[in-house]
């Protein structure tokens, strides 16, 4: 992520130099061996991270089909001519487009190329020990030095005794100390890398192994989790019906509560559905109580409480006077301020002729310039307003239909005056054709039942992931030399900073222990960081070559008292 | 049921705050208008020497005494270090003068380095200068006042004030100027004082007559302590990615009166260009607060997913706001990585990083006004 990437780039801008200059025709293997440099290049991880973010926006635009059916139904309709010249192309379905994936895959693949290696360099790095003190630390980019008594080697012991004190890898020569610390940036970097592939595995376990399912359920009904008992079943590819968790659940009762004054008025405050379930067909029933950011856990499985709204129930007696429906009718919000409903009565097996309905369920009716409106959505003033129609509902044409809508194309309105009805009132269809009457309603809520076992897997990978990134920015990789010769050579020899002083200089090492004790020896710190992201490499260095100056002062001065010459002899040079 | 006398001190506490910053803004304009100048004159490098006094310190620097040390160099701030060299290599001569004492061997440090400095011996954090000092006091007055106000919101409403729009970026802005201060001090970027305020004052002042919302409940879905964890990890990221956002635009400024300097042209507002650093500093500024930012923003990201899975049944749904996320964190990423590479560093890199936080914005203004979804909780009037 940092510095260490720009060796990878610099590596593919200046491929390594072939023996011979001219133009060779490639093989199939030097095609793909130049195929593989481009796309394992940063400029191409770059491009690649463009690409994806680009291509993500239309996913965020348009509606998509795995998240909003609907509105990719209303899209439909909005727009009828541009609408399947997107589909053409994925438009509904951008996450799952072949282009979407192609763009993901090369750029974990190009990731992928680029770790392996790396990961490679590193634990051939770790072995080895740091490299050789450089010549002229000056040239450095942090660089001090100082003076002090007692032998260069004595320097030398005590620098190089700090340095490993503070968990340095160290390496000594003649006249110089080098040390290295901080492996733990690339071990970060490489760590977030690997596990972004890890995500990558993650979310691909759940979309085989996994699956996802939406079931509606009106107070008092019970589901169990089969195929056929779910409303809508998103199985992964290699789950098959057998997979799914045999549970079954009942919904006892729905609670919604809302804010009854103020600005906030209508808004929900509280919802709670009180279910019974068990984990095997059969098995024993537990209570619990489902609501938005406390769900279910059931045999790996969970259960998550999406939505609730109103179901009205109808009764419905045909020409005959015999009970034809008798049930409660799911109806869908159209408005979440007062949860006015909507939904149809389907009477198939009316005589003569099939029965529907269509209308609204007002939770708090009101009326506001002649429309039915619902004013709270809590059910003070229940009402349902209907249409009725009469004819053939369309149902055995063969085309499946929707359980919340009307075909209304082979079916007569029928001139009832659409008053509203409370709780208990009828309205009696003309011509003697039957009666409807609203005997009530209940709640109901949506479920979403969801398995994924890439669900772990993928938290694990983000968050190593994490640490990953935290463990790159906050270490850095960074080198400590040391040199020490005696204070005169030094003082000559190694040139200050400039190319100009450095063509005269002369190496200072290896200076006569007995010319230091008399004249001091001169001892030179450098550093330089190859990857210093967060910064302060600075003030570190800074800190620890105050340090290692303390540490070889004392170290001299304890030596000069026991020994007694080599300070009295800094003492005359002073 | 909301706590009104509460909300009612939190809405003044806001406009008290909001008016603070305003005359903190201005009295960061006057610093650079009639502070003392940092520099009399740009280096023929196009860098501008700070502080020359430091480096007349290394003149006075003796033997092998602990007291003869050279200023340490700034951290944040290499051009100092460069001056720090140049400047004892035109000093040398005086430095020996100073340090002779009858035997010229012993020089300041070894071979004509500088000696390394004392842990302690830094520069004052602290800003310097009256204006300035004065403009830190009324930022951290602000701030105060800003936090209180953030603060006596949450307790009249029993919960963490970010549950709508309005909340959210009274919550960004505190976050931005609690970098800037916190960003300043470390840094000793002060002068970054106006330049971040700027967009902290003109949000808070469309926040708070554009999109104010009183006092009120959460909705069932945000009643969970992700929100804690989720939305105030958010926060902090944004209010760095703003930090970062204001200090690249400095940068791309700085570095554009450099190229003027260095083709020889009259360069435009030399006088404000004078008192900032060097590109270069600012460029690594801007780096450091995307490093903070980045693994903020991802952790946030994560332990939203986390909630994602809580409360709708999967981690990740290409909700819009969701999809925004990601797109911003590619963005970065690739910022991060264009660092990286050759070619790539310096001027693209500050776009890139500028398109991110273009597309943070669009997340926070568009996602939330225009684009409907599972995260629409903005509630703007």
């Amino acid at each position: 992520m940092t510095q260490d990437l720009a060796g990878r780039a610099e590596a593919a801008a200046h491929p390594a130099p072939t023996a011979d200059l001219t133009p060779r025709r490639f093989g199939v293997f030097g095609w793909l061996r130049w195929i593989w440099r481009q796309l394992t290049s940063m400029r191409t991880a770059l491009v690649l991270l463009f690409l994806l973010a680009l291509a993500s926006i239309p996913g965020s635009v348009l509606p998509q089909q795995g998240i909003d059916p609907a509105a990719v139904s209303q899209y439909y309709a909005a727009h009828p001519a541009l609408a399947p010249f997107l589909a053409k192309f994925s438009g509904f379905d951008v996450f799952g487009a072949p282009w979407f994936a192609a763009i993901y895959l090369l750029l974990f693949t190009s990731l992928a190329g680029c770790v392996l290696p790396r990961s490679y360099r590193l634990a051939r790095s770790a072995r080895q020990p740091p490299p050789k003190a450089p010549r002229y630390l000056g040239r450095l980019p942090q660089a001090v030095g100082f003076l002090t008594s007692g032998s260069p080697d004595r320097a030398l012991a005590a620098a190089a005794g700090l340095l490993r004190r503070r968990r340095f890898r160290i390496r000594t020569g003649d006249g110089w100390v080098s040390a290295e610390k901080g492996y733990l940036h690339e071990v970060g970097n490489l760590l977030f890398h690997v596990a972004l592939l890890g995500l990558l595995v993650s979310v691909a376990l759940g979309g085989l192994f996994g699956y996802k399912a939406n079931k509606l359920l009106v107070e008092g009904e019970t589901f169990a989790n089969t195929p056929v008992g779910l409303d809508a079943f998103h199985p992964g590819r290699l789950v098959s019906a057998n997979d799914l968790q045999p549970f079954s659940i009942t919904l006892r009762k729905f609670t919604a509560r809302y804010i009854a004054s103020g600005n906030q008025r209508g808004q929900p405050s509280w919802f709670g559905a009180s279910i019974r379930y068990n984990s095997r067909y059969g098995g024993p029933q537990s209570g619990y109580d489902l609501r938005v950011n406390h769900p279910l856990s059931v045999d790996g499985a969970q259960v998550f409480l999406i939505g609730h709204g109103y179901a009205p129930v109808f009764k419905v007696t045909d020409s005959r006077g015999v009970v034809r429906f008798d049930q409660a009718v799911p109806f869908i919000p159209v408005e979440q301020s007062g949860l006015t409903s909507a939904g149809v009565v389907k009477v198939p097996d009316a005589r003569p002729r099939q029965l529907g309905f269509a209308g609204v369920f007002l939770p708090t009716e009101i009326v506001v310039g002649g429309r039915l409106v619902s004013a709270f959505p809590a059910p003070d003033y229940p009402r349902v307003s209907l249409v009725s129609y009469a004819g053939n509902l369309g149902l055995d044409a063969g085309q499946p239909q929707s359980v919340y809508s009307l075909d209304t194309s082979r079916m007569r309105r029928l001139a009832v005056s659409p008053r509203p009805l409370a709780p208990g009132q009828s309205i009696d269809l003309p011509d003697g054709l039957g009666k409807l009457t609203f005997t009530g309603y209940r709640q109901w809520a949506s479920l979403a039942i969801t398995y994924d076992p890439g669900q772990l897997p993928a938290l694990v990978s983000a968050l190593t992931a994490l640490a990953g990134l935290v463990l790159s920015f906050l270490v850095r990789r960074r080198r400590i030399f040391v040199r020490a010769g005696a204070a005169a050579d030094a003082d000559k020899a190694v040139p200050a900073s400039g190319p100009a002083d450095a063509d005269k200089a002369v190496q200072a090492s290896g200076a006569a222990d007995a010319e230091a004790d008399r004249q001091g020896t001169a001892v030179e710190v450098g550093g330089l960081t190859r990857s210093d992201a967060a910064g302060g490499f600075e003030i570190e260095f800074e800190e620890l070559a105050s340090e290692i100056m303390q540490e070889v002062r004392d170290g001299a001065a304890a030596a000069g008292q026991s020994g007694g010459e080599a300070a009295t002899a800094v003492a005359k040079g002073e | 049921m909301p706590n009104t006398g509460l909300a009612q001190v939190s809405n003044v506490t806001l406009v008290l705050a909001i008016m603070l910053y305003a005359v903190a803004m201005l009295v960061y304009a006057c610093d650079l208008a009639f502070g003392e100048r940092r520099a009399a004159t740009a280096t023929p490098s196009g860098q501008r020497p700070e502080r020359v006094e430091a480096v007349a310190l290394v003149g006075a620097a003796s033997g092998a005494e602990a007291a003869g040390r050279a200023f340490p160099a700034d951290p944040g701030d290499p051009s100092e270090l460069a001056d720090l060299t140049s400047g004892r290599a035109a000093g040398g001569a005086a430095a020996d003068d100073a340090a002779g004492g009858g035997n010229g061997r012993f020089r300041p440090g070894s071979a004509g380095l500088r000696e390394p400095a004392v842990a302690g011996a830094r520069r004052s954090p602290w800003p310097q200068g009256p204006w300035l000092r004065a403009a830190f006091l009324l930022t951290c007055a602000g701030l105060a006042l800003h936090i209180t106000a953030v603060t006596t919101r949450g307790l009249a409403e029993h919960r963490v004030p970010w549950g709508n729009m309005y909340e959210f970026i009274a919550a960004i802005t505190c976050a931005a100027v609690l970098v800037l201060i916190l960003g300043a001090v470390r840094f000793r970027a002060h002068y970054l004082g106006l330049f971040v305020l700027l967009p902290v004052v003109l949000a808070l002042a469309v926040d708070i007559v554009v999109i104010y919302t009183p006092a009120g409940q959460l909705v069932p879905a945000l009643q969970s302590y992700w929100i804690a964890i989720h939305v105030t990890a958010m926060i902090i990221a944004v209010g760095m990615y703003l930090f970062g956002a204001v200090v690249t635009v400095l940068y791309l400024l700085s570095a554009r009166h450099e190229r003027r300097v260095a083709a020889g042209r009259e360069p435009e507002a030399a006088g404000v260009m004078a008192r900032l650093p060097g590109a270069d500093t600012l460029d690594r500024l801007a780096y450091r607060a995307i490093l903070f930012a980045f693994p903020a923003w991802t952790f946030a990201v994560i332990a939203g997913a986390i909630w994602a899975d809580h409360a709708w049944g999967r981690y990740w749904g290409w909700d819009p706001k969701e999809t925004w996320s990601f797109i911003t964190w590619l963005v970065y990423a690739a910022f991060l990585h264009a660092r990286a590479t050759a070619g790539w560093r310096g001027l693209r890199a500050a776009y890139i990083q500028l398109f991110g936080f273009a597309c943070l914005m669009f997340n926070l203004v568009g996602v939330n006004l225009w684009i409907s979804g599972l995260h629409s909780y903005a509630h703007v009037p």
